[in-house]
């Protein structure tokens, strides 16, 4: 009787604890989960009060702020148009540098290359994901504005010391590089062998059946790898400012113009933390976003345009 | 095989080559460039120097010259000064300004009992020239009793202030500049923000992960939280410095701090870290067997016993990996700690005031008006030395711990 009486006690109590630990963890992954929501809310709230009648100091059209091509702190005219051409124009061109040359590489590490310099070959890839944006940044001062300086100079043009689109986009095309390639890796790997084994047998090369078969299947994964790259040359902020030039009228077509981009704009000046100067960069972080969720969704759009007509 | 598709498939393959190879070629410039500009200023010195240089002017009330012997270790090029027993180069500073550097300092130099003659809390107190330092401007009357000025800022060489030192019979003022160029406070800094951005992010990141892979149900609960925590791990890290200055602040502030500082980029930080936390976490709990579970269980432990005996401990390298990829992450972080721990690059880091880590610093040295290459290159090399050894470390301890569950 007594001993039962204490066995329950005891059960109870077990059950007490792992309740309440149950519950800790469950507290731990809605905090980790809610995050993403307080970001989009507290951010938005912000971003928006600059338009508002309330706003101190008196509302800033958001129709100028939306369509303006001028982005000039000193005279308080903020429009992001043509900044938000600009990021789109500068990670394209990163894209289009930097996206076959993921593939191929991507290519040559799944399939061609021999065992051992495959594994070099990861590494590297990986190496270059590690190195921080500060690091490409330094590098881009030091070096790709010089490429592009002595590359506008064979053309008998100037640049503002070679900060410029092109540099921009070189820049963006070596960050966003490891990502896109370790993504096509990891979907030229998923392959099934059974299409790769059934192109040999009918009698194409090797070399055939890697670009006909392999890399045509592997294409979601590819271009999943290419969303993520985009998004990453979109967010992309301290290596962008520096070779950005920031240019306060826009949008840049040239590539041997400064240029100015979502990011750039959101560091560039960054001194007071209060202010229309400082809560007009909220806005253009919200910008920023719709820019990442808008390509995002258009990609996935496309992707299943071309994947539908291909069936 | 025709010929036509021996050559075609030849150019396919080739042009695979030629990808990697570029490849191979950016990581070389990268590497390249940052080595050449910066590797001649990586000493331990560095590690220990302030990043701002102090200025101090002194006055001698008891100044006597002596007679000093040079000593037989300076360099050729080392300019020496036998009544003041000090020795001098000319030098360049980070901005290609000209300096006359203070290479050695007899232990018994006249230079060294000097009192501080600026305004200030200061005023009175001892102190001495020392090494390293920039002799900015030093008034003295020479022997013909003419009060002559020599120094950095009179365009003097280090020939031509040694030659004054050597004349002086009097000594009025001398002006220097204490070396600058550390990355100290930096150093500080950065160890202070991932000592406290892990301490948060850790047990939430772990507690977490043991939600998602030991209690949740497949549900579209638990599915919508995977999602956002997948979300949030692809948002810029520029957002996360809104995000710290907008959502955190509040935080920061009720704990009475009122500006940006170290806690709120460690607040900030520790957001950023908790997807790869629970996903390195996961990972790992994972591959744990389930029969260990069971087994576990059926001897009578209760859940919460199993959880911290058996399934964490098995889970280690798992929080280990995670651990070193934050730290790893957060050396290299910069958008989002600008935001939320300022730029001003601080020599004496307190948790309660804004900060640079090193990555900032090399933003804040390369978003003035005259970028210091050589300093970012330095700080770039030691930052990829961290990095990189990290994420080897990382490969080889995640390989061990796939070898460990196959045998």
């Amino acid at each position: 009787m007594d001993s039962k009486h204490i066995s329950e006690q005891f059960q109870s109590r077990k059950k007490a604890w792992d309740k309440f630990f149950k519950g800790l963890f469950w507290v731990a992954g809605f905090l980790s989960a809610i995050f993403i929501l307080l970001i989009i809310v507290f951010i938005v709230r912000k971003g928006i009060s600059p338009f508002l009648p309330s706003y101190p100091g008196g509302a800033y059209p958001i129709v100028k702020f939306l369509t303006g091509f001028q982005w000039r702190q000193d005279s308080a005219l903020y429009g992001v148009a043509f900044i938000v051409i600009n990021t789109v124009v500068s990670a394209l061109g990163a894209l289009l540098i930097s996206f076959p040359i993921s593939v191929l590489t991507a290519l040559f590490i799944a399939k061609i290359a021999p065992k051992q310099l495959s594994k070099i070959m990861t590494t590297i890839v990986e190496l270059l994901a590690a190195i921080p944006s500060v690091v490409y940044g330094v590098f881009a001062a030091g070096v790709i504005v010089r490429w592009v300086d002595s590359l506008a100079g064979s053309f008998g043009l100037s640049t503002y010391g070679g900060n410029s689109l092109m540099a921009v986009s070189i820049l963006l095309a070596i960050m966003v590089f490891p990502t896109m390639t370790s993504l096509a890796i990891v979907a030229i790997n998923a392959v099934p062998k059974e299409l790769t084994e059934g192109s040999l047998a009918l009698g194409a090369t090797k070399t055939q059946t890697n670009f006909r078969v392999v890399l045509t299947s592997a294409k979601s994964g590819i271009f999943a790898g290419l969303i993520l790259g985009l998004g990453r040359a979109f967010g992309e902020a301290t290596a962008v400012s520096m070779v950005a030039g920031n240019a306060m009228i826009g949008p840049t077509f040239d590539p041997f113009g400064i240029t100015r981009t979502l990011t750039s704009t959101m560091l560039a000046g960054l001194k007071e933390t209060q202010g229309l100067d400082y809560d007009i960069r909220f806005s253009v972080g919200i910008i920023l976003m719709i820019v990442i969720l808008g390509t995002n969704l258009l990609i996935h759009f496309v992707k299943r345009r071309i994947g539908g007509s291909m069936q | 095989m025709t010929r036509k598709r021996k050559i075609s498939d030849w150019i396919l393959n080739g042009l695979t080559y030629l990808s990697s190879g570029i490849a191979v070629l950016m990581l070389f410039m990268v590497l390249q460039f940052v080595f050449a500009r910066g590797f001649s200023g990586v000493n331990l010195d560095l590690l220990s120097k302030p990043y701002w240089s102090g200025n101090s002017t002194i006055e001698f009330p008891q100044f006597k010259t002596g007679s000093f012997e040079r000593p037989a270790h300076l360099p050729d090029d080392v300019v020496f000064s036998t009544k003041l027993g000090v020795g001098l180069t000319d030098g360049l500073d980070a901005y290609k300004e000209h300096q006359v550097v203070v290479e050695y300092l007899d232990p018994d130099s006249p230079l060294r009992n000097g009192i501080i003659s600026t305004a200030g809390v200061d005023l009175g107190k001892e102190m001495s020239l020392s090494e390293g330092s920039n002799i900015v401007n030093l008034m003295l009357k020479d022997t013909d009793g003419k009060i002559v000025n020599v120094g950095a800022q009179r365009k003097s060489t280090a020939e031509d202030t040694v030659a004054a030192m050597d004349r002086v019979s009097e000594m009025r003022k001398l002006y220097f500049k204490t070396e600058g160029g550390g990355i100290y406070g930096s150093l500080i800094a950065t160890m202070y923000l991932i000592g406290l951005s892990l301490l948060i992010a850790l047990p939430i990141g772990i507690a977490a992960a043991i939600y998602l892979n030991e209690y949740a149900k497949a549900n579209k609960v638990t599915g919508l939280m995977r999602s956002s925590i997948e979300v949030l791990s692809g948002v810029p890290s520029i957002i996360f410095g809104l995000m710290g200055v907008s959502v955190l602040f509040p935080i920061t502030q009720a704990m009475g701090i009122h500006t940006v500082s170290i806690i709120l980029g460690a607040l900030t930080m520790a957001v950023v870290l908790l997807p790869l936390i629970i996903r390195q976490t996961e990972e790992s709990l994972k591959v744990v067997p389930i029969d260990l579970r069971y087994a576990s269980l059926s001897l009578g432990a209760t859940q919460t016993q199993t959880i911290f005996r058996v399934i964490l401990p098995s889970a280690l390298p798992g929080v280990l990996t995670a651990t070193l990829l934050s730290i790893s992450r957060i050396i290299g972080e910069s958008a989002a700690l600008i935001y939320t721990m300022g730029t001003f690059i601080s020599d004496k880091p307190r948790l309660d005031q804004g900060a640079t880590t090193l990555a900032v610093q090399i933003w804040s040295l390369m978003s003035g008006e005259q970028p210091n290459f050589e300093l970012s290159s330095t700080i770039s090399i030691i930052i990829l030395a961290i990095v990189l050894t990290l994420n080897i470390t990382v490969k080889l301890i995640s390989h061990r711990l796939n070898k460990k569950w196959s045998v």
